[in-house]
């Protein structure tokens, strides 16, 4: 009896042991997940680059469209145009200049008009370009397919 | 009898061309005779003409019978007479012999005879402003009457007088608004104060002139790619002659321009990738006034293009220090010709390095220690960036999302881009500021990359912890599921039993 | 600790009379038989919807259900949220093996008949529930927003749209429009998380209050065997810790996939772009899918794939209506026939499957 005893105290002490021990492995990894993490909040990558009325004249933004970069301008006249903001030179990002009126990099002083077109400097190629859509107000930029 | 000057008009038929070059009889030329005593300047010219010492006489492109010397019979139609051509007549006429492999080999000539076929195809061969003849007939540049060999001195198309037979078209304003309005006209002033153009006027007939650079007959537009002095074939044109060693050997020029070019970042990006945007022979040379760029201008005409290096050059103190000791700046460093891709062995005061030519240990400490010390940032630089790709790539193959992190990348590379260009202020501090930023990303680019990784082995090791939890509970659970059973099973059988 | 729980029980006993309904339980027996085992999937099933809810609570802490944020929010909660990747992986791992079970679940009590009088209530609440499962299953896979997704809802709801008369009001109905956009977003968000929940509990709670009222069906064979011959064990508490035993080996199996086969994000849905090839929708609508791509063009005066869906539909329904028109069952007499029609079912869904997975 003495030996049934002890060993039906010690099953329930495994069970209850490693019952414990269960519910920690459960509610570990949910309270840490409750925890809110240091960026608070998403980041916006967006195919979805803003409302139209956002955007200013004769302005440029860069967005990250996926992993790569895409610089989005406003000309003076209100067209909006997309490039890759990635330099066709040495890869560098480039960035619209207002002074210049033109899309500038400021590694090598490269520059594209507001056609993507390589227009001075190194730049062997022009910026391939995006297809920017406006739905409802809002700007979608979109591969050239 | 019309005007014997020439001068582009109407055209008249010229059937008659071919019988015309069947040649006359060695009999004295009636025409010569009357016409030179009539004071007639093209007789007088002609005499001296390579066509008159060859035995062809004024019938042979105008027509008629040179044995009458009754002006009538001699300059009837019925004779075959058709007065002075115009318009394209005029290189018809010359044509028919020219153009002839057969009428040439006659008169024992070596000459070519794709002239006219070439001229047609140039553009000189296209219509004038009238519509009704090429804008240039042979006589434009040969003359009529007085033609003689090319290598004649006196020759119009000659080495020394050619510029101004070009120039006589080429440097009227009006004429050219007339047909381009935004082609220069002060090629010839520019050429005067080239090194070509000093040794024409000096009389060497070796060095270039406007035909050996555009041709003569062929010659196309700039912006024709089947021209000489297009882009990309412009370091071949200016080869021809200053890839020539005996040629060069008399100027004491060194004649490996052209190959270095070609090796070179530019000439590769032309010639190879036929990019014209890249520079060519006269990019920096100019091409009608070229000339080697002066000691204190190639950052000026490098800087053309590499702006921001130039820039920075100039308002860096090795731009007085260069001037001061004739060292011709850019190229101090990266070569003229035979420029290569720049890389990080050019900085510091390795062997191989730059620098260190000047910048010697005991002789320059200072600038010795800025190079070494840019050298070392450099490079940390460049392992800081490796380090983190590397562990970026490590989580991403591991199947971790680092994909913000990869984007952070390219600050790094950009940083990295644009210290490159900052070197040329050659100033420690402003270097060490554009390092620095490429370096704070890619110490938090690692650390995110690691943290990735880091993440990945504690999800296993945290999965192999909870299984093993789990597989205690779940044993310690099932016996006591038997066991309770067991009980159950026993007090049913004690029930029943007993 | 035991006296504390006793004297908890003793105050809530007064107030609620508790104690019929421990009674009521302590009678609830399982049959053993060599069947027995299929009791358990519906157990299961229980589980997994319960994870789902768990996990999906969590996930509605940090995802959020707009065009412009969604699929963001999800790589945060895979990359940024601690632990985020598992409840993530989790709930769409789940998701799937929900249905898988159900399924099995479904198909063990067709061959059962269990579905047979006095059980008609509990079958056709449970078909209920199974097509919410399919619901849920439709709308949540839109909720990431990216490529596959979009294009997947695309084709569905264009389906969906096919069926006469009611197709093209349903269609607008569900994608919030005329074409997938983020209202569709929106509206799949609400159905899944606030509209599905509710009406599945509802079903739920029916479910297992018939089953409480009226106990374990038994096979068909047993129930002429007398009483004392048939083997039972009590629900309480053995059937149950057998239950508890099983639902922690499968909460460990989804930890075990969630670390090994992570689910996917994908790229973001581009609108604008072309529809990747060889786009297919999930594998349980996969054999209707590669159904429909069989049916030639035009039979009769009716379109190949409205005349497909419509079969499928009456098919759905008869299926749904078994215990109506299997005479012989209710009667509790075998039926060869529905033993036919539920193997060919299987084994058509399992073909189909499969070839259009391979395709």
């Amino acid at each position: 009896m003495q030996a049934h005893q002890s060993k039906r105290d010690f099953l329930k002490v495994i069970l209850g042991g490693s019952l414990l021990a269960w519910a920690g492995t459960i509610l570990y990894p949910i309270l840490a997940y409750l925890k809110p993490p240091s960026q608070a909040e998403a980041e916006v990558s967006s195919v979805k680059a803003g409302k139209l009325s956002d955007i200013e004249k004769d302005s440029g933004t860069i967005i990250k469209f996926g992993s790569k970069p895409v610089i989005l301008l406003r000309t003076a006249a209100g067209d909006l145009r997309a490039f890759s903001a990635t330099c066709t030179h040495l890869d560098c990002t480039v960035q619209y200049r207002k002074d210049f009126g033109l899309i500038w990099c400021a590694c090598h002083n490269g520059k594209y008009d507001i056609n993507g077109r390589n227009v001075s400097g190194p730049p062997p190629r022009p910026l391939d370009e995006y297809k920017v859509n406006i739905q409802g107000g809002e700007v979608f930029i979109s591969k050239r397919s | 009898m019309g005007n014997m000057k020439l001068r582009p008009g109407m055209l008249v038929a010229a059937l008659l061309a071919a019988a015309v070059c069947r040649g006359s009889a060695a009999a004295p030329d009636q025409c010569v005779t009357c016409h030179e005593a009539l004071d007639d300047a093209p007789s007088k010219l002609f005499k001296h003409d390579v066509h008159f010492k060859k035995g062809l006489s004024c019938a042979d492109c105008h027509g008629g019978n040179p044995r009458s010397d009754d002006a009538e019979t001699a300059m009837s139609k019925k004779e075959g007479f058709i007065g002075a051509p115009k318009g394209d007549e005029i290189s018809k006429t010359c044509a028919a012999c020219h153009a002839d492999p057969e009428a040439m080999r006659k008169f024992g000539s070596q000459l070519p005879t794709n002239q006219w076929e070439n001229l047609q195809a140039s553009v000189h061969g296209k219509l004038s402003t009238t519509g009704k003849e090429h804008i240039v007939q042979c006589t434009t540049c040969h003359s009529a009457h007085g033609i003689v060999h090319v290598k004649d001195p006196s020759s119009p198309v000659s080495p020394l007088h050619v510029v101004e037979t070009c120039t006589k078209c080429h440097a009227n304003a009006a004429l050219m608004r007339s047909y381009n309005p935004s082609m220069p006209v002060d090629q010839l002033d520019k050429y005067r104060t080239s090194v070509h153009g000093i040794r024409n006027a000096k009389g060497d007939p070796n060095t270039a002139e406007c035909a050996s650079c555009h041709g003569s007959h062929d010659i196309r537009s700039a912006k024709d790619v089947k021209s000489r002095v297009y882009a990309t074939n412009i370091p071949a044109t200016c080869a021809h002659c200053h890839s020539n060693a005996a040629l060069m050997k008399a100027y004491r020029i060194p004649t490996d321009q052209f190959e270095k070019f070609s090796r070179s970042v530019h000439g590769v990006a032309l010639l190879q990738k036929n990019d014209v945007g890249a520079p060519a022979c006269n990019s920096c040379h100019g091409n009608h006034g070229a000339a080697p760029p002066g000691v204190e201008s190639v950052s000026k005409v490098c800087g053309t293009c590499h702006a921001l290096n130039a820039d920075l050059f100039s308002s860096s103190p090795h731009k007085k220090a260069f001037d001061d000791r004739k060292l011709p700046e850019c190229e101090t460093c990266h070569g003229n010709h035979e420029i290569v891709a720049a890389s990080d062995s050019l900085l510091g005061v390795a062997a191989g390095a730059t620098c260190g030519r000047c910048h010697t240990e005991k002789e320059s400490t200072k600038g010795f220690l800025a190079a070494r010390s840019m050298r070392t940032l450099t490079d940390s630089l460049v392992n800081f960036e490796q380090h983190a790709r590397t562990l970026i790539d490590e989580a991403e193959q591991k199947g971790m999302e680092v994909s913000e992190a990869k984007f952070r990348l390219r600050d790094v590379h950009q940083a990295r881009m644009q210290s490159r260009t900052m070197v040329h202020a050659f100033n420690e501090d402003k270097f060490h500021d554009a390092i620095q930023k490429g370096l704070v990303v890619a110490a938090a680019v690692s650390q995110q990359g690691q943290q990735a990784i880091d993440e990945y082995y504690f999800r296993r090791f945290g999965l192999g912890f909870a299984t093993i939890i789990i597989t205690i509970l779940a044993s310690s659970l099932y016996l006591y599921i038997k066991r309770l059973e067991r009980k159950q099973a026993r007090s049913e059988s004690d029930r029943s039993g007993s | 600790m035991k006296r504390s729980l006793e004297k908890f029980y003793d105050w809530l006993n007064e107030r609620v009379e508790l104690d019929d309904l421990i009674k009521f339980m302590g009678k609830k027996y399982v049959p053993v038989h060599r069947h027995s085992i299929w009791y358990y999937f519906g157990g299961v099933s229980l589980f997994l919807f319960i994870i789902q809810v768990v996990t999906g609570i969590l996930l509605l802490m940090y995802y959020k259900g707009s065009e412009e944020f969604a699929f963001e929010s999800i790589q945060f909660i895979m990359s940024k949220v601690q632990f985020g990747w598992l409840i993530r992986s989790i709930h769409s791992w789940t998701a799937n093996l929900f249905i898988l079970t159900a399924m099995i679940h479904m198909f063990s009590v067709f061959f059962e008949k269990s579905y047979r009088k006095p059980r008609e209530i509990t079958w056709l609440t449970g078909m209920l529930m199974f097509f919410l499962a399919l619901a849920f299953g439709f709308s949540g896979y839109l909720l990431p927003w990216n490529e596959l997704a979009y294009f997947a809802t695309k084709v569905g709801t264009d389906i969906a749209g096919v069926v006469p008369l009611v197709g093209k009001p349903i269609m607008m109905f569900l994608r919030g429009g005329e074409e997938v956009t983020g209202a569709t977003l929106s509206r799949f968000f609400g159905f899944h998380v606030a509209v599905f929940p509710g009406i599945f509990t509802v079903l739920l709670g029916i479910h297992l209050l018939l089953i409480q009222r009226q106990g374990m069906s038994e096979p068909l064979s047993s129930e002429h065997e007398p009483v004392s011959e048939q083997k039972r064990m009590p629900f309480f508490p053995n059937f149950l810790l057998r239950d508890l035993l099983l639902w922690l080996i499968v909460l460990n199996l989804l930890a075990i996939l969630a670390v090994f086969f992570p689910w996917e994000l994908g790229k973001k849905a581009d609108a604008f772009a072309a529809a990747p090839a060889g786009i297919k929708p999930e594998w349980y609508f996969l054999f209707m899918f590669q159904s429909l791509k069989y049916i030639p063009g035009k039979l009769w005066i009716f379109d190949g794939e409205v005349f497909g869906i419509m079969l499928f539909g009456a098919a759905g329904l008869l299926w749904m209506l078994v215990p109506f028109w299997d005479r012989k069952s209710a009667r509790g007499e075998k039926n060869r026939f529905i033993t036919y029609i539920g193997l060919f079912v299987i084994f058509y869904i399992i073909i189909l499957t499969i070839i259009g997975w391979a395709t």
